[in-house]
């Protein structure tokens, strides 16, 4: 009805003519027009041409026309004139464009409805035709988000499949279908809720070399064993699982491994690692969480982990770190809708996806982790790094004592050609490098093998080291870069292996008494004489090099007897050989210099032999050691 | 704290574990269980007032021809060699084990115990072999049965690993 209405409304009548032909009868004209005799001559007047011939009266009509139009004449000129200059010419347009549509776009949204599909073909057309370009320019704004978003939807994916799977074929799935079947509750709800219950109840942080822990944190109501002796457990654990299943441990190595209802994940760090003790099923997002955290430790404690020795002050402020992996996990119902989709094709084609993803995402790490592994290596400074598509490039500064870098790279799995490497030599001082570069130039000593610790600049040698080494050591004036002075205190000196033989033939040789008594008889002299020689040797050899022979004396007495008289026999004995040894170095023509330690035990240190005569024998006697000192350097020793 | 990682290194039933316990649980048994892998144990010592935690990796005994466990020694800050006094290959094999440890632990700081000293009938050792390990420098009779030398033998190696702080 109502559009009935509007169409006879609005229908004029000319048109109306045959939609209302049944209410108007057809000979009936609707508008009937009468000729009007007053009208035509009016009519005529107005579009007459103006005739021919030059009429006074035109001429008059013309000055009328002047005079009456001229005003109206000038305003429409000027009218036209700005008409003119507000036309859309390229150049007011320009001027007025970013106004017009600033202030457009506050009014409504038709600009931007206008405007839409054609930036959008222009985008369309700039992606056909330079793809690089417009990626370069997007990517910093998408990258990340891309990444963050994949990582998400990969792991949620990953993690719930695991389980998914993992659970419908065990013994507990098993179960868990019971009692899916036992309350009503669904399937997938029975798993997800056990899945998803966990308490982390012990986060250790352990020194990956030396197994030593660097710091742990548990819930404080937990009941926890001695972190101490699991961090070295644990570390031992993860050497044998190396030894047994791999060449190399550094390839895989022990990820997780459990414990009756504990199960413990281990992160690995190039310096540290990272092992969570977990009741219950961790999902796969608290694995990152410790990745994260393994690899924020490196991040934050790169020069305390290169530089542990042992002292684990450094690693207090790792504590809020680790606790921050402490979590728990209640029984909490899953999230309404979300169900775990497990048609194959879409996990198949998820999968070609994360795996091309996770490809082109594994070379850019790689790459970085290269680059960081060089950066954390003492003795290199990366000032430039490089990643092409497939060649790449490298400059910086290497010691020369620094290990070489493309030994790295080629550990890392790049092929060493394509790497262009450009190092310029430089001092280190970092301490593993300073030590490197003791090492080589102080040399091996004979016998022993020294420990070198920085403690500043001062160098500390530890060991039991050949006495002449030590002692040339004392004396050295010039040091390595990095290196003021040194501290012999925890090196013990022994006899050089050059004067092996002087000093055994002196050690080996035993003045042997009667019982009773401590008179020197013949074979008594024709070893103090022996020893005398091998003493003046020694004595001679070692003084030119700065170290004092200290000779040692040690007289015993046999079984038989009381303690008190055993005691002051046995010191008699030792003091007489000492004078006869004094004596016969005194006849020579130089005195060496020889310092004396005579001293009786006694029955309190015996001699073991096979039988009791022969340990009678062997103990009346008095027998021979050298102790060594190194001579303090004459002269100031440099600051 | 300063923890300071040390390996016991000798051939089979020289008396590593025994040392071990003696040491720190002032224990001592006549029965021998053959360690199998390693063992962890730990003391905390004084040396001139600075205090390090001495964590102790008792491994299984070994002869020098197979040299599997060479990563549990590394990183070790320090080794102890121990020999039994009355089986003397025990002792002379001592030094390819000093070469085994070296090549995985690095040169660090050692000490040698002639262990089972109390057995004194039973001892193998001549003087003259005593003297030949002697240059080996830190060296130390010692028995787990009754305790002799034990202390003094882990102080001696404690004090290797703390080095004394500079400008005294
Ligand atoms: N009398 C005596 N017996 C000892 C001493 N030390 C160890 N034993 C005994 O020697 C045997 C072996 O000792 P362990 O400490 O188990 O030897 P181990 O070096 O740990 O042996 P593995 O673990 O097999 O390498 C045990 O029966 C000990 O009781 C000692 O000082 N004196
Ligand atoms: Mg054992």
């Amino acid at each position: 009805m109502t559009d009935v209405s509007a169409a006879s409304r609005s229908s004029d009548a000319p048109r109306g003519k045959g939609a209302e032909a049944t209410l108007t009868p057809p000979h009936v004209p609707v508008v009937p027009v009468p000729p009007v005799a007053g009208g035509a001559p009016v009519a005529a007047s107005a579009s007459a041409p103006p005739p021919a011939p030059v009429d006074p009266r035109v001429a008059e009509m013309a000055e009328l026309k002047r005079l009456l139009l001229d005003a109206e004449r000038a305003r429409l000129d000027a009218n036209e004139a700005r008409l003119e200059a507000n036309l859309l010419t390229p150049e007011n347009l320009a001027d007025r464009l970013p106004e017009a549509i600033v202030l457009r776009a506050s009014q409504d949204k038709q600009l931007a409805r206008a405007l839409a599909p054609t930036v959008e073909a222009a985008i369309g057309e700039s992606v056909r035709r330079k793809p690089g370009e417009f990626a370069d320019a997007i990517f910093p704004v998408l990258g990340p988000a891309i990444r963050k978003a994949i990582a998400e939807t990969m792991a949620e994916l990953v993690g719930s499949i695991n389980r998914a799977m993992q659970h419908s074929f065990s013994a507990r799935g098993l179960s868990w279908r019971i009692e899916s079947w036992r309350t009503g509750v669904p399937y997938a709800q029975v798993v997800i809720k056990h899945a998803l219950v966990y308490r982390v109840e012990q986060v250790f942080l352990v020194h990956r070399e030396t197994g030593l822990l660097l710091a742990q944190a548990h819930p404080p109501h937990l009941q926890v064993p001695d972190a101490d002796l699991v961090s070295g457990m644990l570390t031992a654990i993860r050497d044998f699982v190396g030894d047994s299943f791999s060449g190399e441990k550094e390839v895989g190595g022990l990820r997780t491994f459990s414990v009756g209802e504990l199960t413990v994940m281990v992160e690995q760090g190039p310096r540290a690692v990272l092992a969570a003790v977990v009741r219950g099923q961790a999902p796969e997002s608290y694995v990152r969480r410790v990745q994260e955290t393994i690899e924020g430790v490196h991040a934050q404690f790169a020069s305390a982990l290169n530089e542990f020795e042992g002292d684990t002050s450094a690693f207090e402020s790792v504590q809020p770190l680790l606790e921050d992996c402490l979590v728990t996990v209640l029984e909490t119902d899953p999230p309404a809708g979300k169900k775990v989709n497990t048609t194959p094709y879409v996990i198949a084609v998820a999968a070609v996806v994360v795996l091309l993803i996770a490809w082109m995402m594994w070379q850019s790490t790689r790459w970085s982790r290269v680059i960081t592994q060089l950066r954390a290596t003492p003795g290199i400074v990366v000032t430039e790094a490089q990643r092409g598509w497939r060649t790449h490039s490298v400059r910086g500064l290497r010691d020369p004592d620094a290990p070489q870098p493309n030994a790295i790279f080629v550990a890392a799995g790049y092929d060493s050609v394509r790497v262009e490497q450009q190092w310029e030599p430089y001092l280190s001082l970092q301490p593993t490098l300073v030590l490197k570069r003791v090492a080589r130039r102080l040399g091996a000593p004979q016998p022993g093998t020294p420990s070198y610790v920085l403690r500043g600049d001062t160098l500390v040698v530890v060991g039991a080291l050949d006495a002449v080494w030590l002692a040339r050591v004392a004396r050295r004036v010039t040091w390595p870069a990095g290196v003021a002075s040194v501290d012999l205190r925890a090196a013990q000196p022994v006899m050089p292996a050059a004067l092996a033989s002087p000093a055994d033939s002196l050690v080996s040789g035993r003045v042997l008494f009667p019982a009773g008594t401590s008179q020197l008889d013949d074979a008594a002299y024709a070893v103090i004489r022996g020893a005398a020689r091998q003493a003046r040797k020694l004595a001679s050899a070692l003084g030119a090099d700065g170290v004092s022979a200290t000779l040692t004396l040690t007289g015993r007495a046999d079984a038989t007897g009381t303690d008190s008289t055993n005691a002051s026999l046995s010191r008699e004995r030792a003091d007489r050989v000492r004078r006869a040894l004094e004596a016969q170095l005194r006849e020579g023509a130089k005195t060496p210099a020889v310092r004396y330690d005579p001293k009786g035990v006694g029955t309190a240190e015996p001699l073991p032999a096979s039988d009791s005569t022969a340990r009678a024998r062997m103990n009346r006697s008095v027998s021979f050691d050298v102790r060594l000192t190194i001579d303090a350097p004459s002269g100031a020793r440099p600051q | 704290m300063i923890q300071k990682k040390v390996c016991m290194v000798g051939v089979f039933g020289t008396g590593k574990t025994s040392l071990v316990q003696q040491y720190v649980h002032t224990k001592f048994t006549d029965k021998y269980h053959s360690t199998v892998g390693v063992k962890i144990d730990r003391k905390v010592v004084s040396v001139d007032g600075t205090d390090v935690t001495l964590v102790l990796w008792d491994l299984a005994g070994r002869d020098p021809q197979q040299d599997v466990g060479a990563s549990y020694l590394k990183g070790s800050h320090g080794v102890i060699y121990v020999g039994d006094g009355t089986r003397r290959e025990t002792v002379t094999d001592l030094d390819d084990l000093l070469r085994v440890a070296t090549a995985a632990a690095g040169p660090v700081p050692s000490v040698t115990a002639i262990n089972k000293i109390d057995l004194t009938e039973q001892w193998a050792l001549t003087p003259e072999d005593y003297q030949a390990l002697v240059k080996r420098g830190a060296l130390f009779r010692t028995s787990a049965k009754t305790g002799e030398g034990v202390e003094e033998m882990f102080l001696q190696l404690a004090r290797f690993l703390i080095v004394p702080k500079a400008g005294a």
